[in-house]
């Protein structure tokens, strides 16, 4: 199993770090260099961390844990109207940022209210081509109770966050809901941390699922095939986002063909993904167990 | 501004107190507010908010808001420069010129100098009602759509829900407005 974190420091000696990261089977997931400050997300094999540790202690850079990279999250909100967003919806984003998730955010179209509250079958759907899900809701115990029961139905895992502390839900964290202003206080940046951490469980259960049964290939390694026939274009902002299962590759209708006859290994990609239009944004790539398509090298 | 909020759990009446008066504070109305009383039933659910109006700042005139220099006149708060512009071209047309961003020429003699400074660039009473009405309706739940008025002299009263309001509800509600009127 792959961990990833984050290397922040200099250009000194940086080729280096990534010539032990390539040398030991990891991958860059993304590389940032500004001038003389590089950060770079990198995905190595776990029972490597210490050579990797040891090495950026050499280049005397930081390395910090990323426990949500590799995910894609979408924030949901009952409507986008300003009684929802922008506060928290912002904060819950950026802090899943900070920790290395990419993060969507999504508004339903009849979200709001108590008994009017419904979710469509479309937005299920794009809530489902993401890793987990955070729904994010208001102050009122008895709505809450009430809106929960159609979140339901979502087959991904999912945190409920909401305002009033004690809520007997499944999946619910208390102390982020209606608010008039920023989450910049230490307490709230606590709440914070806790909803990442409960995130980071939930998302783990789901890995170890993953893992029981093994997918064909890595997304990080079909990531990098990807790369090799179709590199990215200058300021492109993420063309390959990592999921759990499967990648989202950001792609036009003719250029699916070439992605289907990428070869890895044995077997061509359309052999061992699933390749699906996404309901929101590029071509979904779900890759099936190795149970299912057989050993690919 | 005085805030009251009753009838939902203790965390619900905090929650919806700041957010009362976070949102009037936002709009700039708070000094113009005397009183806030919010009635939640998250049961029902039905949502009532009585708001007393009080005493509202006095107009702006030009001279509260420029420095006059010769055959000019400096604004000295930008936020109103285009509130300036349009009272004085509308009763001087031509003769006004914008200099620059904080300069605006105008030739006048003494007697007409005067009358400029008492123009009036902004009557806070002339949208205090719709900012209000705007602030209420950031308060209370998006899904309570369904919307019944209580015109009370000075006082905005509002019950709202997402089912249809009953007459017990304006009932309730009047009876209310009364007790608080006499009361606040």
């Amino acid at each position: 199993m792959y961990k990833i974190m984050m290397f922040e420091g200099g250009v000194y000696k940086f080729n280096e770090l990534r010539e032990l990261i390539e040398d030991i089977g990891g991958f860059i997931v993304q590389e940032l260099v500004m001038q003389t400050d590089t950060i770079l997300h990198m995905a190595f094999p776990e029972e490597e961390e210490r050579e990797i540790r040891n090495k950026v202690k050499e280049l005397g850079g930081k390395l910090i844990d990323l426990p949500l990279a590799g995910t894609e999250i979408v924030v949901v909100t009952p409507s986008l109207g300003k009684h929802h967003a922008v506060n928290p919806l912002c904060d819950i984003g950026e802090y899943l940022r900070r920790k290395g998730a990419i993060t969507n955010m999504m508004g339903l179209a009849r979200g709001v209210g108590k008994r009017i509250a419904q979710i469509t079958a479309e937005e299920k759907m794009i809530m489902e081509e993401c890793d987990a899900v955070v729904f994010v809701f208001g102050n009122l115990k008895e709505c809450m109770a009430e809106k929960a029961k159609i979140f339901d139905a979502v087959n991904v895992p999912y945190l409920i966050v909401g305002g009033p502390p004690d809520l007997e839900l499944e999946h619910y964290l208390g102390g982020i809901g209606r608010r008039t202003d920023r989450m910049r206080r230490k307490e709230e940046f606590d709440t914070l941390e806790a909803m990442a951490s409960k995130l980071g469980e939930i998302l783990d259960e789901r890995r170890k699922e993953v893992e029981e049964d093994p997918l064909a290939a890595s997304p990080l390694f079909i990531k990098e095939l990807i790369e090799l026939v179709m590199p990215p274009k200058a300021g492109e902002d993420l063309p390959i986002i990592i999921h759990l299962d499967g990648l989202r590759v950001i792609i036009d209708e003719e250029e699916v063909a070439r992605i289907r006859d990428i070869e890895g290994g044995k077997k061509k990609l359309s052999e061992i993904c699933e390749i699906k239009k996404s309901l929101y944004r590029g071509y979904l790539l779900k890759i099936l167990p190795e149970a299912v398509t057989g050993s690919v090298f | 501004m005085e805030v009251k909020v009753e009838g939902g759990d203790d965390f619900a009446n905090t929650s919806y107190g700041k957010i009362c008066q976070d949102t009037f504070r936002d709009l700039g109305v708070r000094t113009s507010i005397d009183h806030t009383y919010l009635y939640i039933d998250p049961k029902e659910p039905v949502f009532l908010i009585s708001v007393k109006i009080g005493r509202v700042a006095s107009p702006l005139k030009v001279r509260d808001v420029t420095q006059p220099e010769i055959d000019k006149l400096k604004i000295t708060d930008e936020k109103f420069a285009p509130k300036i512009l349009a009272v004085l071209w509308d009763k001087y047309g031509a003769r006004v010129h914008q200099i620059g961003r904080l300069e605006i020429g105008l030739k006048v003699d003494e007697r007409e100098a005067e009358a400029v400074k008492e123009l009036v660039v902004y009557d806070p009473r002339e949208d205090l009602i719709p900012r209000i009405l705007d602030g209420i309706d950031r308060i209370l739940p998006e899904g309570a759509r369904v919307r019944y008025p209580i015109p009370s002299p000075r006082r905005i009263t509002i019950i709202a829900s997402e089912n249809p309001i009953g007459e017990e509800w304006k009932k309730k509600a009047e009876e209310l407005v009364r007790v608080l009127g006499d009361d606040v």
